[in-house]
């Protein structure tokens, strides 16, 4: 059982904890992130199918950051809005970390759907499944959410910084 | 220049390159789960030496005389020793679910619950796949009723509480000045193509139809399901048909 579990963690850990640090925009949480959930995968381990162990994963990973992300908001801890004070990115925007921040001011659910949709490439019923929604949920998160990117990002802003990036 | 989909995924990818899973990271999970194993059973032991000291104590204080400072019992003892409750555990992790509610066996899917189904598209039957969140449901058909295979189309119900995410989601359709209101026989409704921009397609044409007052059905055809019809009149109308099959059972 172990060497199994051993073999999954190698092959995957890198992609899932890649797809815990986009639902929670944090490496140090990121990597706790990933492993409560295979702590908890482990536990469950005999019973979870091997095709079936990666959607999981990021089922906990993605709900645990949603959880952990409306506990602060609730108790006002971390303020959700607010990207980390960064003024050498502020005086020289970087596609990356403007999108980065974009992401992170998106409210938990919205930016886990973008999360699945994008990086993970899951179908809308998948991405249901992950987040225990609809699908008419996923899209109507994904269409606000990719609305407010679309915004923060502004076509002007990315032509902009394509520009520079370029230059 | 590329959409805004395609940079998205970009840009995750460069954000994302330099991530790599520590090395010690099994050995950290496996530490974890035993050091959670341990506790839980240093808990259960707890749990099982504190019930004991409640059957065992109680008699004792009722049925003795005062005792004195040297009078100490068996009891007593375990009592002293273990009845301070351990601090609860500060978990912030979601309550695990590992499977999500289904609605169980639909059978040839004609009976959604609160829904009769009274027709199906020419060869779609019940997938095996469903979900079932309370006051929101849905179940979805394909060709070969394998739940592994592409949904061609998809029913939610929405009843009670779920009614005001329609609400919203139709005033934001409208709003957008996307799609139309419409009748289907004596009941209202609205219809709108779907479509959030990732699938590269036409999107999914989608029928909200009023049941009653606590009730409503979304129906939706896939992007690749809607190849198959010659055109949007020919998509409207079978739309039309499925949702004139819907019967209210609430």
């Amino acid at each position: 059982m172990e060497h199994d579990f051993g073999a999954f963690v190698a092959a995957r850990a890198t992609s899932l904890l890649r797809v815990a640090y986009l639902a929670c925009g944090d490496e140090t949480e990121a990597e706790d992130l990933l492993q409560t959930a295979l702590e908890r995968t482990y536990r469950n381990w005999d019973r979870i199918h091997h095709d079936t162990a990666e959607p999981y994963v990021r089922r906990v990973i993605v709900n645990a950051a949603i959880s952990r992300a409306r506990r602060r908001a609730i108790l006002n801890i971390i303020p959700m809005h607010s990207p980390p004070e960064t003024t050498a990115r502020a005086k020289d925007p970087d596609l990356t970390h403007v999108l980065m921040d974009a992401l992170r001011a998106l409210p938990p659910r919205q930016r886990a759907v973008i999360v699945l949709r994008y990086w993970e490439d899951l179908s809308e019923a998948q991405t249901a499944e992950a987040l225990r929604c609809s699908a008419g949920t996923v899209k109507s998160q994904a269409s606000k959410a990719l609305a407010k990117l679309r915004s923060a990002l502004g076509r002007e802003t990315v032509e902009g910084v394509i520009r520079n990036a370029h230059a | 220049m590329p959409t805004l989909e395609d940079e998205i995924r970009r840009l995750m990818a460069d954000e994302t390159s330099r991530l790599h899973a520590a090395p010690d990271l099994l050995e950290r999970v496996l530490r974890g789960h035993r050091g959670r194993r341990r506790r839980a059973r240093v808990a259960a032991v707890v749990a099982s030496v504190a019930a004991s000291v409640v059957v065992v104590a109680a008699p004792v204080v009722h049925l003795t005389a005062a005792p004195t400072p040297g009078d100490r019992t068996a009891a007593d003892e375990r009592a002293t020793t273990s009845a301070i409750p351990e601090p609860p555990a500060i978990d912030d992790v979601p309550p695990e679910r590992t499977e999500p509610a289904t609605l169980g066996d639909l059978g040839d899917g004609k009976e959604v619950r609160h829904v009769k189904v009274g027709y199906l598209p020419e060869g779609l039957r019940w997938s095996g796949w469903s979900l079932d969140d309370g006051d929101r449901y849905t179940a979805s058909y394909n060709f070969d009723g394998d739940s592994d295979s592409t949904y061609r189309m998809q029913l939610f119900v929405h009843e009670d509480t779920a009614l005001q995410e329609i609400a919203d989601r139709i005033q934001m359709y409208r709003d957008e000045e996307e799609g139309e209101d419409v009748t289907v026989g004596d009941r209202s409704g609205y219809l709108v193509l779907a479509n959030v921009g990732e699938d590269g397609m036409k999107g999914s044409p989608t029928l909200f139809l009023k049941m009653g007052d606590r009730q409503w059905a979304e129906i939706i055809f896939s992007p690749v399901y809607v190849k198959r019809f010659p055109g949007d009149k020919a998509v409207r109308a079978e739309l039309w048909k499925v949702a004139e099959g819907l019967t209210s059972t609430l």
